[in-house]
This record gives C-alpha cells, sequence and structure tokens, in this order.
C-alpha cells in the first residue's frame, strides 16, 4: 500500500529546530518555560503542547565527541498500536499513513499512551479538560492546520534547510535510506522504523548508535495490534463458549440440585 | 565575502574558523552539506567548543581562544616547507615577488619603526614600504631575493612549527599535523579551500591581524577569486553588510570612502590628493566623492563651494568607536543617546559599565520593537529609578516584515523585501521615524542656529504625496546614482559617476541595483529569476554589488592565459579571442587576459593580492600576541600582548595579571541559534524563548567534578571586573586544553540574556574588558579569564 | 421484611471514615472542576496511577468475589454456599461501582465518558473492558434490585426474578470476559512490561486471579461481618470454597512456571533486584503460602482461612500492582507517586463502599438465610 514518509537522515541534522519552531507555529501551539536540561535540548520532552523536538546529545564516535540531534514525533506506524488501544476511535490511520487524533471523541483514558511503543501521545496535564497530543503529521481533517492533505510537505520537512528530513512514498524512502547506508560506511545499517512495530512511517538513519537518543531498539518487529488481535480474536468464540457452557451448568445443576435438595448432598471438591 | 553562499557547494576543503555556521547562517550549511556529499568535500572546524557545525567537520580542532593566528600561520609554514603551495598564483597574483625596504625587520615580538607611546606600541611604518625604481615597485619573479615578501614570510611564519602551534593551542600535535595536510592540499591549482570566519576571529585585540592570517593563507593558496574558495567572513545582523556598506562605522562615509580628518583635509582638493591613489580602481574615488556630496547636498552643492565639502562632518583623531562612545559618556561628554536598534545594556562589552553610564545622559531615546534592556536601564535589577535623572523616550520600531526596502547579505546581495504585516499600534518604520525626525530638525535650524547649513542645505526631499511613508523608491534611487535632471533613471554602474557635479550618488558600490533590468523590465535587486549557468551564480537573481559581480577578485579564477584553473568550475575562460564567462568579470573584458592577469586585485594599487601589507597599524604580518587576560606566557616571543592594543580607561578595561591563580579559567562567549543577538527580539517571542529559555555556561566535566557542580546547578561566573550568576551545563563540548604541558580549562557563555523580556538571564557582557583591537577597536570578548564556584 | 424503615447506628470508626469518604468527595468535585494536572501526580511518563492501577485493576479484581460465588451458588448450584452469597454479590456491586468512579475521575474528558457506547474502537482491548463493565455493573445493579425489592418498589420484585437466569448467566460471563481483558491491556506492553509479567497468557492469569481472590475476600468479609455484624458462616462452608481457590491456585501456580519457561524468562526470577524481589513476594506470599494453608489442617481454623485470605488477596493486589507499577518502571522510569489527593480519594471511596456495605447489610436481606433465587 502506498503511504506518505519522512526519511530522517540524522548525519544532516544540524540541531537548528527551525522543524521544532515550524511546528509550534504551523499548529498554533502554545510556548511553555521549560526546565533546565544539561544537553541544552529545550523542552526537553514533548508534551501536551509540543508535538516535536530535536534532542541535542554529545556523544562518541570512533572515540571522538561528537554532537547530533534527533528530532523525534510521532513515527506515524503503519499498524498503529495507539489506534488499535482506542476504544473510541479517536485515533485513527488515514489511507496516506497519517495516524490523526479526533478530539471529539476522545475519552482522555490515556491508554493511547501507555500503548505506544515510543511513548508518544502526550496529553495537557494542565487542562481542565486535557486531550492528547501528538504530531498530526500535518494532516487535518477539518482543515485548519491540513498540508499533506493539501499535497503539500509537513511543515517541519519544508522547513529544514539540510534536507534532514525528506518526504515521499515510504517505499522510495526506504530505497533512499539503504541507498546512502549501503554508499557511506559511517551509517549504521539500520534504517529504524523499517521493521519496528512492524514499520513506521517515519524512517531514521544515522552514523551514531540509535540509542544514543534513548530510541528504544528492544522494540519487536510484530505489529503491536497483532498481540491484542491475537488475545481478542477469542472473544467470540469464548462468549458462545462459555456463554453456553454456564446455561448449560445452570440448568443442569439447577435440577440435580432441585432433585437433590432434601439430601443436603453437596458435589465434592 | 568574497564569495557568496550558494557558491560554498564548490569547495573542496572548508576551513571553517572562528564561526558556528549551523547556529549563526544555519542556511549556509546546507551547501557545505551539498559540497560534502557531491565532491566528497572536506570540513575542518576550529573552534574552542564542539559547536553544531562540527556535525559537519571531518577534523575538529579544539584550540585555546585567542590562538587562531599561531593555528593559522602554522599551516602556512607547512604550505611553504612541503611546497604545497599554489606557485603561479603567488607568482603571478600577489605581492610575493615584491621587495621590502631593506631595513624592515622583526625583533622580539615587534617590526621595525616601533615606538613607545603612552606604554603602547606606535609604529613607523617607513620600513615597511616596497622598494622602488622611481614609481615601479622592485620585484623579484624568482621569489628568492631575502627581502621579497615571499621570504620575509617565509621567515616569519618558520617559527610556527607544528609543536609551537601545538603548545600555543592545545591542538593535538596529530591532529594538528591532519588539519596542515587536510588544508596545504587546496594550494593545488585544481582544488579550492575555504575560510569560512565570524566573530571567533574578529573579536581579539588581535581581530584585524587574524583575519590578515586567513587572507594570506588564501593568497598562498591561490584560493582566493574562484569558485569555491574565498576569504567568507559570515556577516551578523542580517543587513549588516548594508549597514557597513551605508557607512555605519564612525571612520567612514557611505561607500567606504574615509571620513575627512578636520587637520589633515583643509577642503575637498586636499582630501582627494590625499586620499587618491595613484593606481587601482580607487583612483575614482574623486568621482565617488564629488557624487555623493551632490546625493547629500542637491543643488547647493556646488563646484564653488566644494560641493558642501566643508559641511561634512569630521574626525579629529580621537575613538568614535563603540567603546570610545560609553567612554565618553561615562565622563559626562555625551550628553544625548540614539540608541537605534541597538542593545548595548546587553550586547556591549563591559554592559553594566555601559548601563552605568547611560545614567550620566541627560537623554535617551530609543527606537527599538521591545522594552530593552537599554531602553530600560533605568529600571534594571539593582537600579533605583529614583536615582536616574535622564529623560528616556521610546520610539516604537516596525519590523523588518513590517516595512519595505531592501537587505544585503553577507554575499553582497542586495534584495528587495517587500512589506508582509502593517506594524501594530503605534509602531512606524525607521524610515518615517528619520524623516520626521529630519524635517523636524530643519525646520527649527530653519530659525538659525550654530552652523545651520548641513541641515539645511541637506537634500530631503522624499514626501510622496498620498502616502503616510517617505518615497521609499526615491531614496534608493538617489543611493543608487542618477544623473543630475534625469532623477527617474538609476544608473547602471558607477564608471559613469564624474566629479564635476553632473552625477548623483548615494553610495557608489551599490550603482546598478536600482537600474532596470530590461528583460524582466524591473530593477535589478527585485529580480528572482532562477537561470543560471550551472554553477550557482544566479545572475539574474538579485543583485549583487559591485556592478552584480557574484565572486570578487574572480580575474584569479583562470591563470595567466586565461584558463580556468578547474575546468569543472569553469567561471571565465578565455577562448583565444574572448572570454567565456559564468560570472560580471572583476577585470576589463576587452583587454588579453595577460593584461588584465598583471593587476587582477583592481582595488589595490599595486593590483597584488598582499601577503605583506603596510595597512594595519600592528604590523604587515599576523604574528601571535596573547589576549590581553591570558593564563599562558607567549611562548613565541617576549612581547606578551598586542602590542597596540587600545584598553580604554576604568573599571571595565580592569584585567586579570598574567598568572592570576584566582581566574585561571579561559572564557570564551558564543550564539546560539534560538537567540538573536542581544535576544531583545527573541526573548520577547514565547516560542523562541520557549526553546532558549536559561542563561548557562558550557563547562567540562572535570572542572564540574573539580568544583563540586552538578548538571544544573547554578554557579557564579567571576572576572577580576564583576561576576555573574547562570547555570551550569556539563558537557563534554568544552574540555580542557594542555598550554605549554599545562592544563588550561575553557568555559564558553552565550550572551543573547538579560533583565527583559520573557526568557531572561544574566548578562554575559558584563564580564568582558574594554580592550580592542588596535585597528578597529572591536572588543575582546572571545578571550578573557574567569573563575567558575558553585552558587 | 418488615416496613420501610432505615438504620445506621454512627460509631467512631464509621465517623472516621465518614469523614474520609466526604474528604474523597470534596477532592472528587475539585479534580473534576480543575483537572487532573491539580490533583493527581499523573504526568506523561506515568498516564496510568494509582487511580486506575488500584481503583480499577485492583478493584475489579478483588469485586471477583461476585461472580466466582456466583458461578458457584447460581450456575452450578452448589447449595451449601448460598449463605455467603448476597453478601458476596453485594461486595462485588459495590466494587465496581467504585471502579466506576474511579474510572470517571480519572477520564479527562468525563463528559465524554459515553463515547465508546457510539464510536466503537472495537479492536481496543479496552473496549470490551469497558463495555462488560458497564454492562456488568448495570446488571449487578438490577440483581441487587432482585434484593432491594425485597423492601423497596416492591411491584418491581416478580419482573426481576424472572429474568434473574439471564442476569447471572451474564454476570458470570461478563466478568470472566473483562477480568481476563484487564490484563489483555497490558499484551500491548509486549517489551515495556517486564518480562516477570508480560505474557501473551496474562488475560487467563487475569481472569485465573480474579476467580481464587473471591473465595480469599469471602473469607475476610465474612470475617469481618462477622464480627460486626454477627453474621456467621461456618468454617467448613468456607474451607471447601478455600480449597476450591487452593486448587485453581495450584493450575496458576504451573501455568505461570511454564510459561516463564516457554519464554526463557525464568532467569529474572532469581536475578535480583526489584522486579525479582516483586515477584517472588507476589508468589511465594500470595500463592505458594495460601496453596499451602488450604490444604493443611490450618485452614479447618478461622486463623488459617483468615490468613489464606489476606495472603492470597494480598497476593492479588501486589500482582497487578506489579503490572501496574513495577514491571513499568524500567520503561518509563522513575518519575510518579501518587499525591495526597490520589491517595486521600482512593481511601475515601474505599470508605465509601464500606459504608455503603454496612448501611445494606443492616437494611436489606444480605446476611441472613434467604432462598436461593428462583424464576417464578
Ligand atoms: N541565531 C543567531 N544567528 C546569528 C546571530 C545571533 O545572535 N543568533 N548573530 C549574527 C551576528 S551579528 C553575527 S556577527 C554572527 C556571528 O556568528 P559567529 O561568529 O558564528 O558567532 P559566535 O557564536 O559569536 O562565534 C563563533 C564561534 O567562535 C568560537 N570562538 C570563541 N573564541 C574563539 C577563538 O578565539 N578562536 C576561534 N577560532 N573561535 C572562537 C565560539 O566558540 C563560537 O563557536 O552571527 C549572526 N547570526
Ligand atoms: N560578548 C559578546 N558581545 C558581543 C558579541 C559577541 O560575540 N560576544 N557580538 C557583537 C556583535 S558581532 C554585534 S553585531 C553586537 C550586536 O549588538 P546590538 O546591535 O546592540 O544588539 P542587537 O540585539 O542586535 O540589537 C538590535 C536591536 O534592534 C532592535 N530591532 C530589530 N529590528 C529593528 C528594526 O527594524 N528597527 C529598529 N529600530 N530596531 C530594530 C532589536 O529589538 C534590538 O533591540 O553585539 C556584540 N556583542
Ligand atoms: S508512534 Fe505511537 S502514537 Fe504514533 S502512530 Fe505509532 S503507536 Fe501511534
Ligand atoms: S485518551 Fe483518547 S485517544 Fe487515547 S485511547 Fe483514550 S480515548 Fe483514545
Ligand atoms: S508533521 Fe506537522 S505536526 Fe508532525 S512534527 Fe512535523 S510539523 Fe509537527
Ligand atoms: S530543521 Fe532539519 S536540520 Fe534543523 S533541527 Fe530540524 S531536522 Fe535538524
Ligand atoms: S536569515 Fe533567517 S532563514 Fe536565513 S539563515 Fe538566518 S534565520 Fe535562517
Ligand atoms: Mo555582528
Amino acid at each position: 500500500m502506498l503511504s506518505k514518509s519522512v526519511l530522517v537522515d540524522l548525519t544532516r541534522c544540524t540541531g537548528c529546530k527551525a522543524c521544532q519552531t515550524a511546528c509550534k507555529q504551523w499548529n498554533d501551539l502554545p510556548a511553555t518555560f521549560p526546565e533546565f536540561d544539561n544537553n541544552l535540548t529545550f523542552p526537553s520532552k514533548t508534551d501536551g503542547n509540543t508535538y516535536t523536538i530535536v534532542e541535542h546529545r554529545v556523544t562518541e564516535k570512533d572515540g571522538q565527541d561528537v554532537m547530533r540531534f534527533a528530532k523525534t514525533q510521532c513515527l506515524h506506524c503503519l499498524e498503529p498500536a495507539c489506534v488499535s488501544a482506542c476504544f473510541a476511535k479517536a485515533l485513527q490511520k488515514t489511507p496516506e499513513g497519517p495516524i490523526v487524533y479526533y478530539s471529539n471523541l476522545c475519552v482522555g483514558c490515556r491508554y493511547c499512551m501507555l500503548a505506544c511503543p515510543f511513548g508518544v501521545p502526550k496529553f495537557e496535564w494542565d487542562e481542565v479538560f486535557p486531550l492528547i497530543a501528538k504530531c498530526q503529521y500535518c494532516f487535518d481533517p477539518n482543515g485548519k492546520y491540513d498540508r499533506v492533505g493539501h499535497g503539500q510537505q509537513p511543515a517541519c520537512v519544508d522547513t529544514c534547510p539540510n534536507g534532514t528530513l525528506i518526504f515521499g512514498e515510504r517505499e522510495d524512502m526506504l530505497k533512499e535510506a539503504w541507498q546512502r547506508i549501503n554508499g557511506d560506511a559511517k551509517y549504521v545499517k539500520h534504517v529504524y522504523g523499517e521493521k519496528e512495530a512492524g514499520g513506521t512511517n517515519w524512517l531514521y538513519i544515522s552514523d551514531v548508535p540509535f540509542e544514543a537518543f534513548g530510541f528504544r531498539t528492544n522494540i519487536t518487529e510484530k505489529p503491536l495490534p497483532e498481540y491484542t488481535h491475537e488475545y481478542l480474536k477469542w472473544t467470540p468464540p469464548l462468549i458462545a463458549t462459555w456463554g453456553g457452557l454456564l446455561t448449560l451448568m445452570y440448568f443442569y445443576t439447577k435440577r440435580r440440585s432441585d432433585v437433590a435438595k432434601d439430601d443436603s448432598k453437596d458435589i465434592g471438591v | 565575502m568574497t564569495n557568496h553562499f550558494i557558491d560554498y557547494q564548490h569547495t573542496d576543503v572548508f576551513l571553517m574558523i572562528g564561526s558556528n555556521s549551523a547556529e549563526n547562517h544555519p542556511q549556509s550549511m546546507r551547501w557545505i552539506g551539498k559540497a560534502k556529499r557531491n565532491r566528497g568535500a572536506k570540513m575542518i572546524v576550529a573552534d574552542p567548543r564542539l559547536t553544531k557545525s562540527t556535525v559537519y567537520a571531518d577534523i575538529f580542532a579544539r584550540h585555546r581562544p585567542g590562538t587562531d593566528i599561531p593555528f593559522l600561520l602554522g599551516i602556512m609554514k607547512y604550505a611553504i616547507e612541503n611546497n604545497l603551495y599554489h606557485k603561479e598564483y603567488v607568482a603571478d597574483f600577489t605581492n610575493a615577488s615584491f621587495l621590502v625596504n631593506s631595513e624592515f625587520g622583526f625583533t622580539e615580538g615587534l617590526f621595525s619603526g616601533a615606538q613607545d607611546k603612552d606604554g603602547k606600541v606606535k609604529y613607523d611604518k617607513a620600513t615597511w614600504q616596497y622598494q622602488k625604481d622611481g614609481e615601479t615597485v622592485k620585484k623579484d619573479p624568482t621569489l628568492q631575493h631575502p627581502n621579497c615578501v615571499f621570504q620575509l614570510l617565509k621567515k616569519h611564519v618558520s617559527r610556527y612549527d607544528i609543536k609551537t602551534v601545538s603548545s600555543i593551542t592545545g591542538v593535538p600535535e596529530d591532529v594538528y599535523r591532519k588539519v596542515c595536510e587536510t588544508y596545504a592540499a587546496t594550494g593545488a591549482p585544481e582544488k579550492s579551500g575555504n575560510i569560512i570566519y565570524a566573530m571567533g576571529i574578529t573579536q581579539h585585540t588581535t581581530g584585524t591581524q587574524n583575519v590578515r592570517a586567513i587572507a594570506m593563507l588564501q593568497l598562498l593558496l591561490g584560493n582566493i577569486g574562484k569558485p569555491g574558495g574565498g576569504v567568507n567572513a559570515q556577516r551578523g545582523e542580517s543587513n549588516v553588510q548594508g549597514s557597513t556598506d551605508l557607512a555605519m562605522l564612525s571612520h567612514l562615509l557611505p561607500g567606504y570612502l574615509g571620513v575627512p580628518n578636520a587637520t589633515k583635509h583643509k577642503n575637498l582638493q586636499d582630501y582627494i590628493e590625499i586620499e587618491t591613489p595613484a593606481a587601482g580602481y580607487w583612483t575614482n574615488k574623486p568621482n565617488f566623492m564629488v557624487s555623493l556630496l551632490k546625493a547629500f547636498y542637491g543643488e547647493y552643492a556646488t563646484n564653488e563651494n566644494d560641493f558642501g565639502f566643508d559641511w561634512l562632518p569630521k574626525v579629529d583623531g580621537k575613538n568614535r568607536t563603540h567603546m570610545g562612545i560609553f567612554q565618553e559618556m561615562m565622563e559626562g561628554n555625551v550628553k544625548g543617546f540614539f540608541a537605534w536598534g541597538q542593545n548595548p545594556a546587553v550586547g556591549g562589552p563591559g554592559a553594566n559599565y555601559e548601563r552605568k553610564a547611560m545614567e550620566k545622559l541627560d537623554w535617551l531615546v530609543t527606537v527599538d520593537l521591545f522594552e530593552t534592556e537599554t531602553a530600560a536601564f533605568w529600571h534594571a535589577p539593582g537600579v533605583k529609578p529614583e536615582d536616574v535623572q535622564t529623560e528616556c523616550f521610546l520610539l516604537p520600531a516596525a519590523f523588518s516584515y513590517e516595512k519595505q526596502g531592501t537587505v544585503t547579505n553577507s554575499g553582497r546581495w542586495i534584495q528587495w523585501r517587500y512589506q508582509a504585516v502593517n506594524p501594530p499600534g503605534e509602531a512606524k518604520s525607521d524610515l518615517w521615524i528619520a524623516d520626521e525626525l529630519f524635517k523636524a530638525v530643519k525646520k527649527e535650524y530653519q530659525n538659525g542656529g550654530k552652523f545651520p547649513e548641513p541641515i539645511v542645505n541637506m537634500l530631503w526631499d522624499y514626501d510622496k504625496p498620498g502616502h503616510e511613508e517617505p518615497d521609499i523608491e526615491k531614496i534608493a534611487v538617489e543611493i543608487n546614482g542618477y544623473e543630475v535632471g534625469k532623477e527617474d533613471t538609476a544608473l547602471a554602474s558607477f564608471g559613469q559617476l564624474k566629479d564635476d557635479g553632473s552625477t548623483v550618488c548615494g553610495m557608489w558600490i551599490y550603482t546598478g541595483y536600482m537600474a532596470i533590468d530590461k528583460d524582466m523590465n524591473m530593477p535589478n535587486c527585485k529580480r528572482r529569476s532562477l537561470e543560471d549557468s550551472g554553477l550557482g551564480s544566479f545572475l539574474k537573481y538579485s543583485f549583487s554589488w559591485p556592478l552584480n559581480r557574484r565572486i570578487i577578485y574572480n580575474r584569479c579564477a583562470a591563470d595567466m592565459d586565461g584558463n580556468p584553473w578547474d575546468p569543472q568550475r569553469a567561471l571565465f575562460k578565455w577562448d583565444g579571442n574572448k572570454w567565456i564567462s559564468n560570472d560580471v568579470p572583476d577585470f576589463s573584458k576587452t583587454k588579453t587576459p595577460q593584461e588584465s592577469g598583471a593587476f587582477p586585485f583592481i582595488m589595490l594599487p599595486e593590483g597584488h593580492g598582499r601577503l605583506f601589507a603596510s595597512g594595519p597599524v600592528d604590523g604587515p604580518f599576523p604574528e601571535h600576541y596573547e589576549p590581553m587576560e591570558s593564563p599562558a606566557q607567549n611562548i613565541i616571543s617576549k612581547q606578551q600582548n598586542a602590542p597596540c592594543a587600545n584598553v580604554f580607561k576604568g573599571d571595565w578595561a580592569k584585567v586579570a595579571k598574567l598568572g592570576d591563580s584566582n581566574y585561571p579559567i579561559v572564557a570564551t562567549t558564543h550564539r546560539s541559534i534560538e537567540h538573536y543577538q542581544s535576544g531583545a527580539v527573541t526573548r520577547n517571542c514565547p516560542t523562541l524563548a520557549e526553546i532558549g529559555p536559561y542563561m548557562y555556561v558550557s563547562i567540562s566535566e572535570g572542572l564540574a567534578q573539580e568544583k563540586g557542580i552538578q548538571p544544573g546547578d547554578d554557579v557564579w561566573v567571576e572576572t577580576v571586573r564583576a561576576k555573574i550568576k547562570c547555570k551550569a551545563s556539563v558537557l563534554p563540548v568544552v574540555k580542557p586544553v594542555m598550554i605549554n604541558g599545562k592544563k588550561v580549562e575553557i568555559v564558553g557563555m552565550p550572551w543573547c540574556f538579560g533583565y527583559q523580556g520573557i526568557a531572561t538571564g544574566a548578562i554575559a557582557n558584563d564580564l568582558v574588558p574594554a580592550v580592542g583591537d588596535g585597528n578597529t577597536s572591536i572588543q575582546e570578548s572571545k578571550a578573557f579569564l574567569v573563575n567558575i564556584t558553585k552558587a | 421484611m418488615a416496613a420501610q424503615k432505615w438504620s445506621f447506628k454512627m460509631t467512631p470508626v464509621r465517623m472516621v471514615m465518614l469523614a474520609l469518604a466526604a474528604l474523597a468527595v470534596a477532592i472528587a468535585i475539585y479534580r473534576l472542576a480543575t483537572g487532573l494536572g491539580t490533583t493527581t501526580n499523573l504526568n506523561d511518563q506515568w498516564p496510568w496511577g494509582l487511580w486506575i492501577g488500584f481503583d480499577v485493576l485492583t478493584g475489579v479484581a478483588l469485586a471477583g468475589g461476585g461472580y466466582s460465588t456466583a458461578l458457584l451458588v447460581h450456575i452450578m448450584h452448589i447449595n451449601k454456599f448460598n449463605v455467603i452469597a448476597r453478601s458476596a454479590m453485594l461486595t462485588s456491586m459495590l466494587g465496581y461501582l467504585l471502579v466506576m468512579v474511579g474510572l470517571f475521575l480519572d477520564i479527562g474528558q468525563w463528559f465524554n465518558f459515553w463515547r465508546p457506547f457510539v464510536s466503537w474502537g472495537y479492536h481496543s482491548v479496552l473496549f470490551e473492558v469497558f463495555w462488560c463493565v458497564s454492562l456488568y455493573t448495570m446488571i449487578q445493579v438490577i440483581e441487587f434490585g432482585e434484593i432491594a425489592t425485597e423492601k423497596v418498589a416492591k411491584s418491581w420484585h416478580k419482573p426481576i426474578k424472572r429474568i434473574m437466569p439471564v442476569l447471572l448467566i451474564l454476570g458470570v460471563l461478563l466478568p470472566t470476559m473483562h477480568q481476563s481483558s484487564l490484563g489483555g491491556l497490558y499484551i500491548i506492553e509486549v517489551g515495556k512490561l517486564h518480562p516477570l509479567w508480560w505474557s501473551p497468557l496474562i488475560p487467563l492469569f487475569f481472569m485465573m486471579s480474579s476467580f481464587f481472590v473471591g473465595p480469599a475476600m469471602v473469607t475476610i468479609e465474612t470475617t469481618l461481618a462477622g464480627k460486626a455484624l454477627g453474621h456467621h458462616v461456618e468454617n467448613s462452608i468456607l474451607r471447601s470454597l478455600v480449597r476450591i481457590a487452593g486448587s485453581l491456585m495450584v493450575i496458576y501456580l504451573a501455568l505461570r512456571i511454564i510459561d516463564l519457561a516457554n519464554r526463557s524468562a525464568l532467569g529474572y526470577v532469581f536475578a535480583g533486584g526489584l522486579e525479582s524481589n516483586m515477584f517472588l513476594l507476589e508468589m511465594v506470599a500470595g500463592v505458594i503460602i495460601p496453596i499451602i494453608i488450604a490444604f493443611s489442617p490450618w485452614s479447618a481454623s478461622r486463623s488459617g482461612l483468615v490468613t489464606f485470605g489476606v495472603l492470597t488477596a494480598s497476593g492479588v493486589v501486589i500482582n497487578r500492582m506489579n503490572v501496574v507499577f513495577t514491571g513499568m518502571y524500567q520503561a518509563l522510569g522513575p518519575g510518579y507517586f501518587p499525591s495526597w489527593m490520589e491517595w486521600a480519594v482512593t481511601i475515601g471511596l474505599v470508605c465509601g463502599a464500606v459504608l455503603a456495605y454496612l448501611f445494606i447489610a443492616e437494611n436489606f436481606n444480605i446476611l441472613g438465610n434467604h432462598e436461593e433465587h428462583e424464576p417464578a
């Protein structure tokens, strides 16, 4: 299936935060006053007011200190755990790929936050009626914040001066990613997001291990919703058999107990 | 910049020294990235801090602030001794072969002609001159004569061997050797090396000589004037290039014409005779000067009255630079002050002193977007408003998007920008404010006054009927230049300017920017055509001064016979009869390559790039001197500090003694992407305040350990002059370096914080000493001494 | 039953509980009016805390006594357990109501709580939980209606009695489903929930434990009620109940060990550290020792039964807490400890439920002898 992807090449990122700021501006997200962060990543985490941040890290490569940056946001999974977790359909996957949040349907249970393998959805804790906040891939069915739906690139991609972020069909992005990796020994031989959690629409390549940014690397390659599905698919047969069994048991034992009423005999354990 | 940003894609090796483009010129990184990907370009970053720009670096040389001259001279030595310099270029296009006065000498860190004056060296430059046969300079094309520039240079740099450079700068020898190898390799004719620099180079008592060292290295390796090369000063404020062109500096009139001196230039005749060189393009100076006077005084400027020369303000030899002015202010000699689009209460060296000085003012007018720290100096923390007698005005100004006009970028591209939104509230464009102000002043003078002529005779007719704003296009055409009587037709070239009063031109180097492009039917600076030769010159996109030339000194892009050094990147090629060109030539297209090649540096009287220059006050060659505040003895000579440095008076200029154990740590200041300059604008923008909310000091892990400092702790940063409190960021961004075998810690601070706005913080400039470069008086804000303690 | 007459004896302990419940109500109102951020210490790292962990996940499990008893009494018609049936089901109903309140307080868009009834996120385990829990609570309220209509709104008694079999069957079916689904919620935490707890079988484990905690709760409850309300249930009845539980626990224990072995996670058991220790505590104190008690002579005595009850119930509490907190700690990191208001609401809710239990027990025929429900 065709789906829109962003390839993030961390070797190109200079930490300019243009993407981060563009996201705030485009989506009318309010600014906050973040806590001090030793890495000078402000805000240091995405939150109810921030869909994306550019993490700053000083790490090591070939024994040298190096600075690297990683823009993080919702990865827009091919088979999103958050969508499968939402019991009110407030999170939905669009055919183009973006995982979109419909705030009017949201109950605020935060199961999506727990379900997402990447810890993406955040909550507006400061609000009386808080909503989930996460990157919408600049896709907005209501139109106001829509870009991708209008055939434009996401705001962050459009703003990046260094081509760190490029936007296109997932297949092409994957091809490009592997071409870069195979063409330059500096890269880690891994496209983050190709297989993680069954694959994501945001793909990362890097010349330092992804762990440097705290990317989860122990993520299963099986789509998370499948785990749930393997359990939930038992629900209908279970209802049928267990329900039937209970009914049978009810009438059978009732008769038996009626018969044996005076004996005060019971079924041994 | 001799080149321009897009041209970076043609570079083979970048040496980014004292610039952090990733934070301060982010768009330039895209072209560096392109060169790396498409050409396999290498990048060297020389910086005391591990900067964001090092993301693209192949070699990162962590050096001690204030040691760029040894770093650069060492590469020259390496290139010369290993025969890696560009021999043809050096011989043909530079003054390497010129013979210098045989009396010229250099001992104990000082050049010949040194005279002691009030504890400061003043040079008699007599021995720094070329040997001449009548009017012609004596040369030795073999470069063997002991007194030719090349041999003098070779001797001078020979002291900067790898080991010495390493122990001064703290760059490990193996890393430095790699730097030398990598960069000197651009001496190959077909290779282009690009030196990108900015404030890490200039803000030193040796700032001018630092820049000189860059220019010399580029000449030596044949890197000036060709694609992918250049001496690329990445400039500051979006339009600082424009404002420098338009005479922001105290010693210059528009177009880099010197301000007349009250004693030296009694009249226009004097000025022209003394200031016009015998050769080179500056021989046209009288045309430029007279046209400028016509622009100032219009019909009142006549041949009879020296075109109003007497009405020009004159300099008196005193220091009228930033620090000079504030010193006068502190002494009570400055009564009123316009802080027009500047915020010295945060950005000035010894900012606490500058704020104190402002208390001596009778009046202060701030023209700004926000109530900056400068506008609010009278209610700064610790200041009692009732004790300040200064009458303060704040005129709200429109921001760049709220008005139209041109901006000149680092690459000298003059681009017209249109207004996007209306200014809020009562805010007005600067032009409107200036216009109204001048008209009001003029009106006052019309009733008489002391010396009213410069005011009442000023050509000032920018009213546009039916419009509130002055006629900005009219002003633009006046700057561009026109023929008297043809006010509507902007001249195409400064070659058309005359010294007889028949032309008017506010700034000669811009001539042509408002001229109409016949094909596109619009002024050149409004063009936006993406048509290109493939070299990225984009000759029909905006207008680049001078004369739409994208790379200056571009005669050097081809050899004596007109063959490009690298056919793949041919800016020009002589096909035997004519030039094939991809840029506007910096030479006469009608002359043969040999003729134009004989004088490729057309702005210089000798027409050759100067490996040896008598211009600077502090020596014809750069020489390493320690910063005014330094933890290290100068090991290269007995002269500890820059001999001609400008040291101001008072507490703000106090410096720690060499080896003062109370201040053992070297500090530098820097910018960050989140904030612009003093932060006046960005700290008032919620989204930007959010991404850069804290003032901090970067300290090494070792220093943190030694001082018991945890990441995020509040710390005191203290100098012999002042102390400030901020957060500590503990990362290997900074690390100690080994200087003469001794470990020296380095710390870095952004200087964008103040007490106004959404994000506030301590002012780094409270710590910076009032000492400046001998040539320019730029402050030494990149290297001074501090101590750090846990707060 | 006598004509309507309500009685509620105030004792100092009840006064304190009432005060605590009142405080919880006040905080609840404050929370609904000002948001979650003002009241709880929940954050983006720890979106679920005490309220979900204890009030909901643990609450539902502990209320499991209702459906296990219902299964034994009403479905399997093991009549000797009749004496405990009403009390167990009442506790269960109150437990579920408490869970509903807890949930309601915990969701950010509380006015939107009904959404999933119309906007069907059927691929979510939570969807199943939501439907089952709300339906089951409703059913329990109707079931309770059978008891209530003995005293009030008597005309409803007959119709309710008529539908009781359906209700009773659903009343076992639904909790079986959602007890397991509560565990199912954590299947998606694969890779995040520590392998000591994460398992594809976690729904089964949740279901089994909710079942065997029923007898444990009944034991505790009847003992307490016995003291407070003079309601006595014979030890032998409780003992056979405990043995049913014990048998199940043996299977449970075996399954968990086999499961760990299957997933090569046995190594974590004795690896030391927070997770291992908490796991051992949960299994040894909450499962193994109770099994031993159940099948030892000690379970013939009240003290043995109560010890079994307390240990088993604690074991389940610890299990749920381990799943919600201990097991997620490595993935989510430190950064959450319930605020005093969260504690106060939790404690207050429990107090409220106890008071409600007491009130109902004192005013309706809960503990006395009664016939098994018959369809008329
Ligand atoms: N985001 C942003 N962009 C800006 C500005 C801004 O404030 N914010 N300001 C604009 C202006 S006006 C200017 S002038 C430019 C300045 O642009 P830059 O010169 O790039 O700015 P700085 O960060 O001040 O200094 C550059 C680097 O010099 C290093 N340095 C310090 N001491 C030394 C030294 O002794 N030698 C060498 N080689 N390096 C040293 C610092 O660590 C720093 O990384 O940026 C312009 N662009
Ligand atoms: N320690 C240390 N100090 C430094 C430096 C350093 O590297 N280290 N760098 C130095 C350098 S390179 C520079 S350029 C100076 C800069 O020093 P300043 O020029 O004093 O600082 P800015 O913050 O750029 O001040 C510009 C002011 O103009 C206002 N402004 C913006 N747009 C407009 C407009 O359109 N009209 C008007 N009227 N006002 C406007 C802004 O709000 C701001 O208050 O600082 C210097 N100070
Ligand atoms: S990254 Fe998380 S929030 Fe984004 S689509 Fe995947 S599961 Fe959903
Ligand atoms: S918080 Fe909202 S979006 Fe997330 S799972 Fe719950 S209802 Fe769905
Ligand atoms: S895609 Fe849009 S919403 Fe997502 S991070 Fe980029 S700008 Fe923000
Ligand atoms: S805009 Fe591009 S280069 Fe800048 S921080 Fe974002 S991803 Fe990196
Ligand atoms: S002028 Fe603006 S767009 Fe250009 S590099 Fe600076 S911040 Fe970026
Ligand atoms: Mo600047």
